[in-house]
């Protein structure tokens, strides 16, 4: 992991699908490897969609957290041309 | 006088400008209100008509009016490309130097495609979202083509007219099914999206059917780059794809004015409360159509409903009346998914679209549009529309409930969605 990584945080909260997504996407576009992306989002079928998306990219989920009204999906990217 | 100045003279500056001169008429004749509707060209074209031409050999002339036979009487076209937008002095300057001063502004610059945001793309890849004459380039294209993989491909979100892939996708089966040369031909569809279309429950519809017409479908692909020699399309993540012909829709960003005058987000888009169309923190500013950063669909509808909003808006203001009306979010998208067939893509901001079975009614609804838009564009069929589309808008200090439909949640303030 390279010392200057960045942690992004992306509020996507009050955005419905394929509002959450497209966020992380556009953040994932600008991000180095070894970047921690924070995506907040409302939406139910964010916490899904980026499971999904992790696991055929082969980006790493670090977590998930339940916060008040909306979840806190932390994404590290480990995989990017 | 109350001078109203309109940049962009597409879809939603057309018709808020038609609009406004016609609710004006009076005020217009007496000298007390002027309308200036600034613009790049003397054509306009109907941009949906980009996938006849691209997918059905329509020619790009059937498409296009000059703006002077779509404009009403009381609206000065001036044909003259904003290149400032000042709020603080309250003025539009433009390419030959004119300064307009403005007492209500809206921005309707729409959205440009652009395919040099992505390497490799302007030459790797055909597109139907620059204009009719690149979409007459798919048609030539198709017309040689024998065998092989054409890969439709999403290069970049939010782009003009959501369905418009998938809707290539199966005008390019209908194509080669009736050549009789689908069997020598693979589809394959890339997309960032998690499913075929982003929307669930038009995914639950679009899914299947892509299944049954043998298109290949790669979700979560999220284009880097093209190499036009090799013929490979390569995603962030990492995946890979040949193609022998590629067609992509381009990213999107907003027009060189707005970025030019330092008025938009990052992308290049205004920064509009999603509900009275008035551009954020901008007294007498508002922006319409596919220029906003709501996401909404970036479709003709929308600029459409809008603009009945921001007209409204604008004469109460100037009346200095209550009564401000809000736009409710509502899109309406025809998706043609072939052999005669077509689904609508409906929703609000509080209601997503629901699930529906493809029809031929639908069909001919979305084909009669290109006759329609015309007139639309006078404002001569608001009553229509009005029973046609429902509610969309209200006052704006009544908040709307959300439709029994509904199942996703509502947002504290109102969902965002692009459908
Ligand atoms: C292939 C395709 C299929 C589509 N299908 C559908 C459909 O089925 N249904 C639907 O509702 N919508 C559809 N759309 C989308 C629809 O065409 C647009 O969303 C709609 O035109 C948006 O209207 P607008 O007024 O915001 O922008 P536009 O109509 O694009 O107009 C923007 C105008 O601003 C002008 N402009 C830009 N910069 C300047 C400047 N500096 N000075 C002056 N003028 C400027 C431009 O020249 C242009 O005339 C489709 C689009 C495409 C490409």
């Amino acid at each position: 992991m390279s010392t200057t990584e960045q942690r992004k945080v992306i509020d996507s909260r009050g955005s419905f699908c394929p509002g959450p997504i497209t966020d992380l996407f556009k953040a994932y576009r600008s991000a180095q490897l070894g970047d921690v992306i924070e995506l907040l989002a409302t939406d139910p079928a964010a916490k899904a969609d980026v499971t999904a998306w992790t696991q055929k990219s082969g980006n790493e989920l670090v977590g998930i957290v339940d916060e008040q009204g909306y979840a806190r999906i932390t994404v590290r990217v480990t995989k990017k041309r | 006088m109350k001078r109203v100045v309109i940049v962009g003279s597409g879809d939603g500056g057309t018709f808020t400008a038609n609009l406004l001169a016609s609710k004006l008429r009076k005020e217009i004749k007496g000298g007390l209100v002027s309308v200036q509707l600034v613009g790049e060209h003397l054509l306009h074209p109907f941009q949906p008509g980009n996938l006849d031409i691209a997918f059905k050999g329509a020619v790009p002339d059937k498409y296009v009016r000059a703006e002077t036979d779509l404009i009403r009487k009381g609206v000065e076209f001036i044909k003259d490309p904003a290149v400032k937008i000042d709020f603080s002095a309250r003025s539009v300057a433009t390419k030959s130097g004119r300064t307009l001063p403005y007492d209500y502004l809206v921005i309707a610059t729409g959205a440009v495609a652009d395919p040099s945001k992505i390497q490799g793309l302007a030459e790797g890849a055909l597109n139907f979202h620059t204009g009719g004459a690149d979409s007459r380039r798919v048609w030539e294209a198709l017309q040689s083509f024998e065998g092989g993989t054409i890969v439709v491909a999403i290069a970049g979100t939010p782009h003009k007219c959501p369905p418009s892939p998938n809707e290539a996708a199966f005008m390019l089966d209908e194509f080669f099914q009736k050549r009789g040369t689908r069997g020598k031909v693979k589809i394959r569809f890339l997309t960032p999206y998690p499913r075929p279309y982003p929307a669930e429950k038009v995914s639950h519809v679009v899914e299947p059917m892509f299944q049954k017409k043998g298109i290949d479908v790669v979700t979560f692909f999220n284009v880097d780059s093209v190499d036009p020699a090799k013929h490979k399309i390569y995603s962030l993540e990492g995946e890979a794809f040949d193609y022998d012909l590629l067609i992509a829709v381009p990213p999107h960003h907003g027009a060189d004015v707005i970025v030019n005058s330092g008025i938009g987000d990052q992308d290049g888009y205004v920064p509009t409360d999603k509900g009275t169309m008035r551009v954020v923190g901008q007294e007498g500013a508002y922006c319409i159509g596919d220029a906003t950063t709501i996401p909404v669909s970036k479709s003709g509808v929308v600029a459409h409903l809008q603009s009945v909003v921001v007209a409204h808006n604008i004469i109460a203001e100037m009346n200095r009346a209550k009564g401000l009306l809000e736009y409710n979010g509502r899109i309406n998208c025809p998706m043609e998914v072939g052999n005669h067939k077509g689904i609508f893509v409906s929703a609000t901001y509080t209601s997503p679209p629901v699930d529906q079975s493809p029809s031929t009614v639908k069909y001919y609804m979305k084909r009669s549009f290109a006759m329609i838009y015309w007139r639309a564009l006078g404002g001569g069929l608001e009553r229509v529309f009005d029973v046609f589309f429902g509610q969309t808008r209200f006052p704006a200090t009544e908040k709307e409930e959300p439709e029994k439909t509904a199942v996703a949640p509502v947002a504290s303030q109102g969902g965002k969605r692009e459908a």
